[in-house]
């Protein structure tokens, strides 16, 4: 067997690159000059397999501050240092265990991290959310109102975004501040409320941190009566007593900080990181919405109304909505939410909470001077 | 193409074609790599992308930097890319620390409304300056992790200065409408390239902007010219008086108004269109010329010592390159569509036997966003097997350096550095956080 050959060394001092002789010894590999004379002598369990493309075997010594590089290029010397050096790994199968290795530990740490992503970071929103002083919940509020304001705002001129400020729209400002009035008196929330209606053609409600609500003229459009809008009210009120609008602002902000720091970015998975966070906050907010109902049931009853006006309304609302897009609305399956509206409300039906005459300014806020 | 053949050195007795050639002065550099086993190499990474969410970016970035260092060769030799995926880990690590009070502040600067405007500004200056510092810190890591006949890269330069200078000159860039762009990559590159070092080399670079706005002045005329003046023939073509009374009036009929200012709008609309169109059209022809002229400018500029680059890069060769890679992202784009239609059929006639519930809803959900990542890897896989690899061989086979003997007698001058701007530069990268 050959048990020398020629190879390319580089002493990592300067880059005078030498022919030379490689032998193998029985410990170590000896690097030989032109004249036979030893320039180097390196152990076999010190050798360092370093990168370099398929022909060659490029050494360098570990643990050395230098760059020493051996350049071997004769196959059968290739084999042989292979052979007898534990460090050097040619076929690859060490890299490829220690890869293994880093990929299971790599899905350990995601398969947790997605456990602290579905159950670990709702509950800590939850248990933080009342730690919240309401004097900061209160300015968050104020800066999330402004932005939605924004969004919502369609920008119509000359007509006022909130309904019930024009001559003919006053009466019925005044009957939804009776009815948000019998309302805020049953619920006695530590927050100040403000329930205004805004000119957008979605029947829908919105709850802000801090207390503001805003329901949207189609709302009061499809409802048919006080009680029906009222239901609607009280369960954005659930939103506002259950603090969720902070606790979503702090789930948010966690897993903003778990998903978007830690998954990184060889394509661009910022779109994945939305994505995920929506799936995630939409399995979250079932339950909310879910506790956010009940507690409009309850209110309706302690403020003497229908309590299942609110199931009422929501079939009607919600049956004109394809149904392929279900899964980007924020509320669970409108057939249980209604029969769980239904049970929690029991059989009585309650008196109307506002006049017939009431109401109907109510319906006519929106309608301009 | 390659000098060194056509030179001809006498062949040695033993060993493949690539047998260093020591005696050469002039010479090109030569890429070796198989792009079928780079390939293979994205889609394994690819795969183990997915199952560790990301993670495992560390370890594919520093295979792809060791298969394209070990498979360059310059006048005989190798590089060797000596960085590690554990070394990256910890730069990562190294940022996060950093950047994530910066993301709880800004968070927290939310709640206080007024500063929120200010904060958006802020927020926005210091994320372009910690990019651009990002950016130069990287290319430090990067150079003392290349190593060439045992001799490292280094660079000096402070990262701050670079970051302060280019955020500038971005900013002349957009205010010029890109006019500055020449001179500004001709001033960037000169302070990379004074600061960048080969042992007791150091580097330099004698590109000129001025020359590069020549070659580049009529690709930007051709482009923004006929969207400009469309633009200008849009706004000269609307009535203005008569908008303005329709859109000032309030009421039912302003929107009668509107639509008598009509016709005047929709030639404007059809001008501004039909600029708009012109111009996005031109950038996407033009473009591979227009990186054929950057590249070509760029390499021709750059010196180590007393070596110099001359880079013969034609434009055909960039535009084959995206030929090339266009064919097969229509091709994986057909077989990912095919692939979606009939997951899409089996899943419908799942469910209609299933029925709807919250958990299908959710693992509908996910399998869109599976599928989403899934195109989205294979596409960069493609890419960097088409498009990337082909650059970095063309930088390397079109290009002619002289006075290669400065390379021979040069002492090694620089310790490694650390990792922190390339970890800074990866969780600046990532969509969410900050």
């Amino acid at each position: 067997m050959n048990r020398s050959g020629p190879a390319i060394y580089f002493d990592g001092e300067s880059t005078a690159r030498r022919a030379v002789t490689v032998e193998i010894d029985p410990a170590a590999v000896l690097v030989r000059g032109a004249e036979g004379r030893l320039l180097a002598r390196w152990p076999y369990g010190e050798l360092e397999e370093v990168a370099s493309h398929d022909g060659a075997l490029r050494l360098g010594r570990s643990g050395s501050t230098k760059l020493e590089r051996l350049e071997v290029r004769d196959p059968d010397l290739i084999r042989i240092i292979d052979a007898l050096s534990h460090p050097v790994d040619r076929s690859g199968t060490r890299t490829r265990r220690s890869r293994r290795k880093v990929v299971l530990w790599s899905v350990a740490a995601m398969i947790s991290l997605l456990l602290v992503g579905i159950y670990g970071v709702p509950l800590l929103a939850s248990r933080l959310a009342p730690y919240v002083p309401l004097s900061v919940e209160r300015r968050f509020g104020e800066v999330v109102d402004a932005q939605v304001r924004a969004m919502l705002d369609p920008g119509q001129q000359g007509r006022n975004f909130e309904c019930g400020w024009a001559e003919g729209e006053k009466a019925g400002r005044a009957a939804l501040e009776r009815l948000v009035g019998r309302l805020a008196a049953a619920a006695a929330l530590p927050v100040p409320l403000s329930v205004v209606v805004v000119r957008r053609k979605e029947a829908n409600a919105i709850a802000l941190p801090g207390g503001h609500v805003y329901v949207f003229e189609g709302l009061i459009d499809k409802a048919r009566s006080a009680d029906e809008v009222a239901g609607v009210i009280g369960h954005e009120l659930g939103h506002v007593a259950h603090r969720d609008g902070t606790r979503s602002a702090l789930q948010a902000a966690g897993l903003s900080f778990l998903f978007g720091l830690v998954l990184g970015d060889f394509v661009g998975g910022g779109a994945v990181v939305i994505a995920a966070r929506t799936v995630l906050q939409l399995a979250y907010s079932r339950e909310v919405e879910a506790a956010a109902d009940l507690y409009a049931v309850d209110l309706m009853t302690k403020a003497g109304g229908d309590a299942r006006a609110l199931g009422a309304i929501l079939e009607r609302i919600t049956g004109a909505i394809e149904p392929g897009a279900k899964i980007l609305l924020n509320h669970p399956e409108t057939r249980e939410r209604v029969e769980a509206i239904g049970r929690a409300a029991g059989g009585k039906a309650g008196r109307p909470l506002l006049a017939p005459a009431e109401w109907a300014a109510l319906q006519r806020i929106c309608a301009g001077s | 193409m390659s000098v060194v053949e056509v030179a001809g050195a006498p062949p040695l007795a033993k060993g493949p074609s690539h047998v260093p050639v020591v005696d050469m002065d002039r010479g090109g550099g030569r890429f070796h790599g198989s792009e079928r086993r780079f390939f293979g190499l994205l889609v394994r990474g690819a795969l183990y992308l997915i199952l560790t969410l990301g993670l495992y970016r560390f370890w594919l970035t520093t295979d792809v930097r060791r298969f394209l260092w070990g498979n360059t060769e310059v006048a005989g030799d190798s590089l060797e890319y000596t960085g590690t995926a554990r070394e990256l880990l910890i730069g990562f690590l190294m940022a996060l620390a950093l950047l994530l009070p910066i993301n709880a502040l800004i968070f927290l600067m939310t709640f206080a409304p007024g500063l929120l405007k200010l904060s958006g500004a802020l927020g926005l200056l210091l994320l372009a300056l910690l990019g651009q510092f990002a950016v130069f810190r990287a290319r430090r890591y990067r150079l003392t992790r290349t190593v060439y006949r045992g001799v490292r890269f280094h660079q000096t330069g402070s990262a701050w200065v670079y970051a302060v200078r280019s955020v500038l000159w971005w900013c002349a860039i957009a205010l010029t409408a890109g006019l500055a762009y020449p001179w500004a990559v001709a001033n960037l590159e000169r302070y990379k390239m004074r600061h960048t070092h080969y042992g007791n080399l150091t580097g330099r670079f004698d590109g000129s902007g001025a020359r590069l706005f020549l070659r580049g002045f009529p690709l930007w005329l051709v482009v923004m010219v006929p969207f400009v003046a469309g633009l200008a023939a849009a706004l000269a073509a609307v009535d203005w008086i008569a908008l303005g009374a329709a859109t000032a009036t309030d009421g039912a009929n302003a929107r009668l108004r509107f639509e008598e200012a009509g016709p005047s709008v929709a030639a404007a609309i059809v001008l501004a269109g039909a600029g708009l169109g012109w111009g996005a059209l031109a950038a996407v022809l033009l473009y591979p010329l227009f990186r054929a002229i950057t590249l070509r400018w760029w390499l021709s500029g750059l010196r180590l010592g007393g070596v110099a680059a001359t880079c013969h890069l034609r434009a055909g060769q960039v535009y084959a390159v995206y030929l090339r890679f266009i064919g097969y992202a229509l091709l994986f784009g057909l077989g990912a569509g095919v692939l979606a239609l009939v997951v899409l059929g089996v899943i419908g006639a799942a469910s209609e036997s299933i029925g709807e519930s919250a958990a299908a809803e959710i693992g509908s959900a996910l399998l869109v966003v599976g599928g989403y990542v899934v195109v989205m890897l294979g596409y960069s896989a493609i890419y960097q097997a088409t498009v990337m690899i082909r650059f970095w061989r063309l930088s390397f086979e079109t290009t002619e350096f002289a006075g290669l003997r400065a390379l021979e007698g040069v002492r090694a001058a620089a310790a490694p550095s650390s990792p922190f701007g390339e970890g800074l530069l990866d969780v600046l990268n990532t969509g969410g956080g900050l």
